[in-house]
């Protein structure tokens, strides 16, 4: 039992750190321009089909994360300046529909070019090894998930906490009027928001990919929609409370199905959502969230 | 040093300002005063670029060696880089930013880190209970610790021109007299104001001149003693009879 | 806003209408006529989203899951005992003798769909913002996971197909003139009401948050009602009814057609249901014939994203047209400051 366990525990900390990673985009954009941006998952499988793409090509392993990197930092940045900037200060609601427009736009774009048949994943064989820790058997490539989403999301505490910009990424989340006031150019930091957030979840798309051996262009909706949850839980706008939502959720999720009995599982989407709605009304602040000032 | 000239602002479908002009001279403090809803918050944005002009001019020269610029169409960010500096309404600090880092991002558009530092010293010296809780977050400031740090704020920007909205909103008695008499040093060191103000007694006796604002028009002007004096002032907004 | 000759503009419509349905009956092909259901249906849709959408100011994105509802509810009753013993053998027995005609069965479906809404509703209307359409977004992959996974009434992920054919342009017809009659009723009666509380002063804009709470509540519960009698009339019209039914795609599309009708507008929505419709039927045929699949839903999404951007207010504003109503009250828009 034991072992199991820790066997699921891996699980969920893999399944936490990809959340984690495209929650932390999602927030960041909330944050800023209190939009929820449904669109955001779709960058997810845009990277994972740029990996394929890329592995099939055989360029060498770093190379590719790179690129799937500037891929997803395209893309975000295309996708706001072509959609999002121009009904800025329109209504939330717009936001969002504007969102689920675009997620139809590249889910839909996906099918056109790689029909929507899932196609197989696969990376070099370096990352499929499988090592023991003790008595638990890992992947590689688990291993590396979870240490490159660590890493990544030190960085970015790193870049938010300490540095200039992210001291203006702060302070324009806060308050977008005012940060103007500052001499803060905040459409460099909408974009730096999107171009971060949207580069983290590219590679997340990776992951998502070598962690299911299966890619099709509508994977990006369920994890999109998950680090949406993840994001609520933390409180959305905290990136550290996005973090830990995308822990919590992972966890959660793989206890639901791991610890109750098998009959259970089909249930783990009606489960995620039902806990949604549950947080969503009795903590819509979340865990490290602030309570929603009015903004006029 | 700016000069409005017949502004014609709207927000939605309300007609805020109507054909306002009024001038401010390089190193004067000029008070704008009015009731509630006159247009006195909407004057200030409009001069920093929060919201558009429909139509009249804007024009503003930092010093005299610099030549006139019309800043009706500018960004908010240049104006800021112009010179002039826009302290809000109400108190917003960062409230999730420490006091120092308020501090820091009121200068945000300066590169030199000796200078920056040099001028939060001026401005804890200026507002010593600042000093004392560089560290918090300004969240956990009392309300007038907010005011004065939110001036402050607007002074790292080095401004030629500092726009102050009620900066004595919520402070006691004792505070805005001495806030006033910071105000006049900072005045003094040769940065120009222009304030609104709901405290119109005190407004008046520290501007050289002033504008009273009515339903998004001006209708007096004069140096703040003359308009002390005068009648109509002295019954709608210094509550004399 | 006062009703203006309506007295006699609804009959003199549903007549039309009707002398329109008798046509088409006689004249139109099967194809184009299926066509048109579809189209009837997607204006009892977009008209009952418009409903919810006009008194919570959001849209709700579970529509699909009331119609899922009101579909599964609607098929089961009228599926034929014999059918039904082969398809769902485990029904409970007296489920399994109903054999129920078409109207009431889906009236039944539409009240099932209500009741659920009124039990989600009251503490999910509570949340603010473009939070609701989440959460009703996740009551929409609830409803889906429930009806995969309750086989013994569904067929699961299979779903059920060989349902009778019954739905036709009579019913559908029906119906869209009761969904637009019902809308257009509470719209104006309750604007009206809202509009006096104001007037009555300080205190009644108390009284008008409880209002406002209940009629939230009843336009979100007669939308769902709506939405599970057209999912009826949608499954006895394809005649097979399976949980992927009743897609996001789906709650997108009847976003759209509110958004491209103009928030609020009954004849906006009525009006974009018959234009995304024919709009979808026409590139279907393309999409096929192009073998580029996924065109379809990348034209309607780059055509909505142009409508957000350059006519924010839908193509038709939230009012009536001005033969149907004396005066247009245009709201005002406003602009952030501080
Ligand atoms: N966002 C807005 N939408 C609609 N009207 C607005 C908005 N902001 C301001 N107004 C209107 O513009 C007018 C001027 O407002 P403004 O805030 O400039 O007044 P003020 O003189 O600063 O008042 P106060 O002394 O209360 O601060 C008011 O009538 C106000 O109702
Ligand atoms: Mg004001």
């Amino acid at each position: 039992m034991s072992l199991y366990f820790a066997e699921q525990m891996v699980n969920g900390l893999i399944l936490g750190s990809m959340y984690a990673i495209v929650a932390i985009g999602f927030t960041m954009i909330y944050g800023i321009l209190r939009l929820i941006n449904f669109a955001h998952g779709d960058i997810v499988m845009i990277g994972a089909f740029a990996t394929l793409g890329l592995v099939i090509a055989r360029l060498p392993f770093p190379i590719i994360i790179l690129v799937v990197l500037l891929v997803g930092v395209f893309m975000g940045i295309v996708i706001e300046r072509v959609a999002f900037r121009p009904i800025r200060g329109a209504p939330q609601v717009t936001g969002f529909i504007a969102s689920l427009a675009i997620s139809i736009l590249l889910q839909n774009t996906g099918i056109l070019i790689f029909t929507a048949q899932p196609r197989n994943f696969f990376f070099p064989d370096y990352l499929q090894r499988i090592v023991n820790i003790g008595q638990i058997t890992v992947r590689v490539l688990d291993i590396t998930i979870i240490v490159t989403s660590l890493v990544l999301m030190i960085l970015m505490v790193i870049l938010v906490r300490t540095t200039r910009i992210g001291m203006a990424m702060r302070a324009t989340a806060e308050n977008l009027n005012v940060a103007r006031l500052m001499g803060i150019k905040i459409d460099r930091i909408i974009m730096l928001a999107f171009a971060i957030g949207s580069g983290l979840a590219a590679i997340a798309g990776m992951m998502w990919g070598g962690k299911y051996g299966q890619i099709d262009p509508l994977l990006g909706f369920v994890p999109g929609l998950k680090a949406f949850i993840a994001a609520v839980i933390g409180g959305v706008g905290s990136i550290t409370g996005a973090m830990l939502g995308g822990y919590i959720l992972g966890f959660a999720e793989i206890l639901f199905v791991g610890l109750l009995p098998p009959s259970f599982s089909p249930y783990r989407d009606a489960f995620v959502f039902g806990l949604l709605i549950i947080i969503l009304l009795i903590l819509p602040t979340g865990l490290l969230g602030r309570k929603e000032e009015e903004r006029a | 040093m700016l000069e409005l000239k017949n502004l014609h602002v709207y927000i939605g479908k309300t007609h805020v300002l109507e054909d306002l002009s009024l001038e401010v001279k390089l190193g004067e403090i000029v008070a704008l005063i009015g009731a509630n809803g006159a247009g006195k918050t909407t004057t200030l944005m409009t001069i920093s670029g929060l919201i558009r002009t429909r139509s009249g001019t804007i024009s503003f020269q930092p010093d005299m060696e610099s030549s006139r610029k019309e800043i009706s169409r500018r960004k908010v960010e240049d104006i800021v880089s112009m010179g002039i500096s826009h302290c809000p309404e109400g108190r917003q600090v960062f409230t999730t930013l420490s006091v120092k880092e308020n501090l820091y991002i009121g200068a945000f558009q300066r590169r030199n880190k000796k200078d920056i530092k040099d001028d939060s010293e001026s401005v804890f010296n200026l507002f010593p209970r600042l000093a004392e809780r560089m560290n918090q977050r300004a969240g956990n400031l009392s309300g007038g610790e907010q005011m004065m740090l939110s001036i402050g704020r607007a002074l790292m920007s080095r401004p030629r021109l500092l726009l102050l909205d009620e900066p004595s909103l919520g402070l006691a008695p004792m505070l805005v007299e001495r806030l006033f008499e910071r105000l006049d040093r900072i005045n003094k060191e040769g940065t120009t104001i222009l304030l609104v103000e709901q405290n119109a007694s005190m407004a008046l006796e520290l501007a050289n001149r002033a504008y009273v604002i009515e339903t998004g028009r001006i209708v007096l002007s004069g140096t703040g003693h003359e308009l002390s004096d005068n009648k109509e002032v002295q019954k709608a907004y210094l509550g004399l009879t | 806003m006062e009703l203006k000759n309506t007295k006699l503009f609804f009959p003199i419509l549903i007549a039309s209408g009707a002398l329109l349905v008798f046509l088409m009956r006689a004249f139109m092909n099967d194809y184009i006529l299926i066509i048109v259901n579809f189209v009837g249906i997607n204006i009892i849709l977009a008209v009952s989203l418009n409903l919810t959408n006009g008194f919570t100011g959001l849209f709700s994105l579970g529509h699909p899951g009331f119609m899922a509802v009101g579909g599964y509810v609607a098929a089961i009753l009228i599926f034929p005992a014999a059918r039904k013993e082969m398809l769902l053998p485990e029904l409970p027995r007296w489920l399994a003798m109903q054999q129920w005609p078409l109207l009431p069965a889906l009236i039944l479906g539409g009240l099932c769909a209500a009741l659920i809404a009124l039990i989600i509703g009251f503490p999910v209307l509570r949340l603010k913002g473009h939070y609701l359409a989440v959460a009703t977004l996740g009551f929409l992959i609830i409803v889906r996971v429930l009806i995969t996974n309750m086989e013994k009434y569904t067929r699961g992920p299979l779903g059920l197909n060989g349902l009778p054919s019954l739905t036709n342009l009579w019913w559908v017809f029906l119906w869209v003139v009761i969904t637009i009659y019902v809308s257009w009723k509470i719209k104006h009666a309750s604007l009206g009401r809202s509009m006096l509380a104001i007037r009555e002063n300080a205190m009644a804009a108390e009284c008008l948050g409880i209002a406002l709470a209940k009629t939230r509540i009843t336009a979100f519960v007669i939308g769902a009602f709506f939405a599970g009698v057209a999912g009826g009339l949608w499954a006895h019209l394809v005649t097979a009814i399976t949980p992927t039914s009743f897609s996001i795609l789906m709650a997108f599309s009847l976003v759209v057609m509110v958004v491209i009708g103009g928030t609020g507008s009954i004849t906006g929505a009525a009006l974009a249901a018959i234009l995304l419709t024919l709009v979808v039927e026409i590139l279907r045929p393309l999409e096929e014939f192009l073998g580029a699949y996924g065109i379809s839903e990348i034209i309607i999404a780059i055509g909505l994203l142009a409508i957000l951007i350059f006519r924010p207010r839908g193509l038709f504003g939230s009012s009536e047209p001005s033969f149907l109503v004396k005066r247009k009250k245009t709201p005002q828009g406003s602009e952030a400051g501080i």
